[in-house]
């Protein structure tokens, strides 16, 4: 089926989300939606499946005038969303989780289920994506591709004509983000018409055929992908000529800095056997690495979140144990996590709260709030937090922006190591060269900075030093992160 | 008020334009609702009872409030961690049971057994739950069980009466027309909301419930602060089975039965949800003032005794109703 869309236009209080956009999609093709946090790319997609009404704007499927009440509305018209967030019930099975809603259909006379004409109904739709996954599957088990395979599985089981996709690959890693683009590739063949969010350039250029570009809410224009650069679709996003490079420029090595950090044969649960590696004052070590290769294992012992099983650490020459994060943080060791919203800061909190939470400033007992107020307002100024007052609650913040406040949490502590777990997930592209900006520059300072990101582009841009980690060793070190090739460290990985 | 400051931010613009814009009038409501419900209260209870907005009764209600509010004052901080403790009514009785054992020994300073008996059963519901993992509404409500038996096995089901002089003169008398008790109310009250919004304890407990995860992974020393907020609970328990105990002249096993109820409910009509995160000593007043003034109230207007529970429990799911934070629904940990 062909969906169009014409000048649509969505509000939320003053804010234009969207602001005259329109967009085709055609059957058997695959059109992505780009632009930056806040272009209004989801909100356009939602508009598509029902999520949200447009305020004004015309939408069509086929030659029919398309206008779903909701996203199941729009779904019994053919159109199909998959979210952004995960959403399967680890309790439930796989055939459950996708027909989660619909069960009544496999329903006895008496309201049981026939779980086998279920299962058989579930595997159908599972083998037609070509997912490598067994109805009888433990939910529980499965790794974040294989779950988002299971939403578009979901999102099949009302026999879609078009596919709808909203950042489906955000939390997920290399190997799964190939699994998720197959997947694609393979139901463009079946003549579905699919259209995808993504942050992601290489990924668009790898599965799509059309590109849309919004900036600010407004529609830019819309391009077949074997006839535009990627360097012409950044500054069409952007808006401007992006500087040559988002990444800053590296220092000299200076093997005579001290080593903050050093860890030996450190094992760590099941994830991480015995590993050694160091970093040195003003150095930044990359760590490449699929899901539960180790790097979150490693800055879960660093951190002091999980105990160590063997090996040892030191910390600026001592021995280093930390028995719990109070100790990790205490001694000059911050963590930045890898789920900003769960475990990097309390969105209902204020910016202030957030920045001066690990180490908030006090006479005695009694927490100093002008010192806390000076402090907040020094790193909004350094890290370029985009705020009106350091009591805004950090709901009002963008992703870019919330990252920031995070990374001032962990800068506020005048940390000598700092961990970062995926620094700039679902960050836009100007707020992630600030990110990378701010990090050089503490690193210039003397900080060691420990990095670890699904990004390939991105570890092999910052990294002074590359490690490539493997079911918990490391199976490749890259003395010169600059030499690096995406194609030698995804060698290493796998 | 500062513990007030998320709620009043998220009234800010929101810059990114996401839904929800509109929350900010039914913010204000939300915030005003304690207050707007006790002069509603006040405005009903005064025409139906001429009795009612007298001076004297004024002092019966605040009175009969002190210990709802002594222990309500330490629950504040355990539901604004995102934790619940069930056993306070049992932590009542038996520190009245300590004050009953050691007034005519002790006279005034009673009062220490009293806090020691409290602090000591706040620490084992503290340790519990911070280092046994136990989730505080299971902990706490064997607690209840076990503290209450241990009153029934001291006093066998018979009440211990106190007889001590200068006991009750210091607890039960007045100064300048205003009954001890409710200086103590007054004085402690102070202290707590100096707590909640002047000390950094005070932060890592409403950090704890704002996010416990994120509080963790920030280093805040989230065990240590469990198991200070739980003795702290512990601590006014032991001085409301106190001020109970001195107002009864007697520990008896029944004493502080089913107070945790109205304990809870204050704290929540006054405004801290049991999601955590957010908490105001003022709203618990306010709280306190409501749960006392309807009964004192309802008595007062002579409702029938059997329709009081009814009223109090609508009263209660209907604050909470209004005061909830629906973005933040989840199971009380």
């Amino acid at each position: 089926m062909r969906l169009s869309a014409s000048d649509l236009l969505k509000s939320y209080g003053q804010t234009r989300a969207v602001d005259g956009v329109s967009v085709v999609l055609r059957p058997g093709m695959v059109h992505a939606i780009v632009g930056e946090n806040g272009a209004g790319k989801s909100t356009t997609l939602r508009m598509l499946a029902g999520a949200e009404r447009p305020d004004s704007g015309v939408m069509t499927l086929d030659e029919a005038s398309y206008a779903p009440p909701s996203v199941i509305g729009a779904a019994a018209l053919g159109v199909s969303l998959v979210y952004q967030e995960i959403t399967i019930n680890r309790s439930l099975t796989v055939a459950e989780n996708i027909f989660i809603g619909r069960l009544r259909q496999f329903a006895g006379p008496l309201g049981f289920i026939y779980r086998r004409r279920m299962e058989a109904a579930a595997q159908t739709i599972l083998e037609r994506i070509g997912a490598q996954i067994s109805v009888s599957a433990d939910t529980g088990r499965l790794n974040l591709g294989e779950l988002k395979c299971i939403e578009i599985a979901r999102a099949l089981s009302t026999n879609p004509k078009v596919l709808l996709l909203d950042e489906s690959t955000a939390y997920l890693d290399h190997r799964e983000v190939q699994a998720v683009l197959r997947v694609i590739s393979e139901l463009k063949g079946q003549g579905m018409t699919v259209a995808f969010v993504s942050h992601h350039l290489d990924e668009v250029l790898a599965v799509a055929d059309e590109l849309t570009i919004l900036k600010d809410g407004q529609y830019v224009g819309t391009y077949r992908t074997t006839e535009i650069e990627p360097n012409e679709i950044h500054r069409r996003m952007v808006g401007r000529e992006l500087a040559r490079s988002i990444y800053p420029p590296r220092p000299p090595r200076d093997p005579s800095k001290p080593v903050v950090f050093e860890a030996s044969e450190v094992a760590v649960g099941r994830e991480l056997g015995g590993v050694s590696l160091n970093v040195r004052a003003g150095e930044i070590l990359g760590l490449a690495g699929l899901k539960g290769a180790g790097a979150e294992a490693l800055f879960a012992a660093v951190c002091g979140d999980l105990p160590v099983r063997g090996g040892s650490m030191t910390l600026a020459g001592r021995s280093y144990a930390p028995s719990n994060p109070t100790s990790a943080w205490g001694q000059g060791v911050a963590y930045l996590p890898g789920d900003r919203h769960n475990e990097g800061l309390i969105a209902d909190f204020s910016i202030l709260d957030n920045l001066v939470m690990a180490r908030p400033p006090h006479h005695g007992p009694f927490f100093d709030r002008a010192a806390a107020t000076a402090i907040a307002g020094d790193l909004i100024a350094q890290i370029g937090i985009k705020t009106q007052s350091v009591d805004s609650s950090c709901r009002s913040l963008s992703g870019g922006n919330l990252q920031k406040v995070v990374i001032g949490k962990c800068l506020a502590v005048q940390p000598r190591l700092l961990l970062l777990n995926n620094p700039t997930r679902g960050v836009d592209i100007g707020a992630r060269a600030e990110i990378y900006r701010i990090i050089r520059q503490k690193a210039a300072q003397g900080l060691a900075v420990i990095l670890s990101s699904e990004d390939m582009p991105e570890l092999i841009g910052v990294s002074d030093r590359l490690l490539v980690l493997r079911q918990g060793q490391i199976t490749h070190r890259i003395e010169t992160a600059a030499d690096a090739t995406e194609h030698d460290i995804i060698g290493h990985m796998a | 008020m500062e513990t007030n400051k998320t709620s009043s931010a998220t009234k800010t613009p929101n810059a990114s334009g996401e839904p929800g814009v509109n929350a900010s009038r039914f913010e204000v409501v939300k915030r005003g609702f304690p207050l707007a419900m006790l002069v509603l209260l006040i405005v009903i209870f005064s025409i139906a009872s001429p009795r009612f907005l007298t001076f004297s009764n004024l002092l019966i209600v605040l009175q009969q409030g002190t210990v709802l509010l002594v222990a309500a004052l330490g629950m504040t901080f355990v539901i604004m961690a995102g934790s619940i403790d069930l056993s306070v009514g049992s932590i009542v009785a038996l520190a009245a049971l300590a004050t009953a054992l050691t007034a005519d020994s002790l006279g005034a300073a009673a009062i220490i057994p009293a806090i020691a008996v409290g602090a000591a059963a706040g620490l084992i519901n503290g340790v519990l739950l911070a280092k046994g993992k136990v989730p505080s509404f299971i902990a706490t409500m064997g607690a209840m069980v076990v503290y209450r038996g241990v009153v029934l096995l001291f006093t066998r089901g018979a009440p211990v009466s106190i007889n001590d002089e200068q006991f009750l003169d210091v607890y039960t008398n007045r100064t300048l027309g205003i009954p001890h008790s409710v200086i103590i109310g007054l004085v402690l009250t102070v202290v707590a909301y100096g707590i909640i919004n002047r000390t950094v304890f005070g932060r890592e407990v409403r950090a704890i419930g704002g996010g416990e995860r994120v509080a963790i992974l920030t280093g805040i020393p989230v065990a240590r602060a469990k198991i200070y907020m739980y003795v702290l609970l512990g601590a006014l328990c032991g001085i409301a089975g106190l001020l109970q105990g001195a107002r009864a002249m007697a520990a008896t096993a029944q004493l502080g039965e089913g107070l945790e109820l109205d304990v809870i409910a204050a704290v929540v009509v006054g405004g801290t949800p049991l999601t955590g995160g957010v908490g105001s000593v003022v709203g618990t007043v306010l709280g306190v003032l409501i749960i006392t003034l309807l009964s004192n109230g309802m008595n007062m207007a002579g409702v029938d005794p059997y329709l009081q529970n009814i009223v109090k429990g609508t009263v209660m799911v209907c604050a909470v109703f209004v005061t909830i934070d629906r973005r933040k629904i989840g199971i009380i940990k």
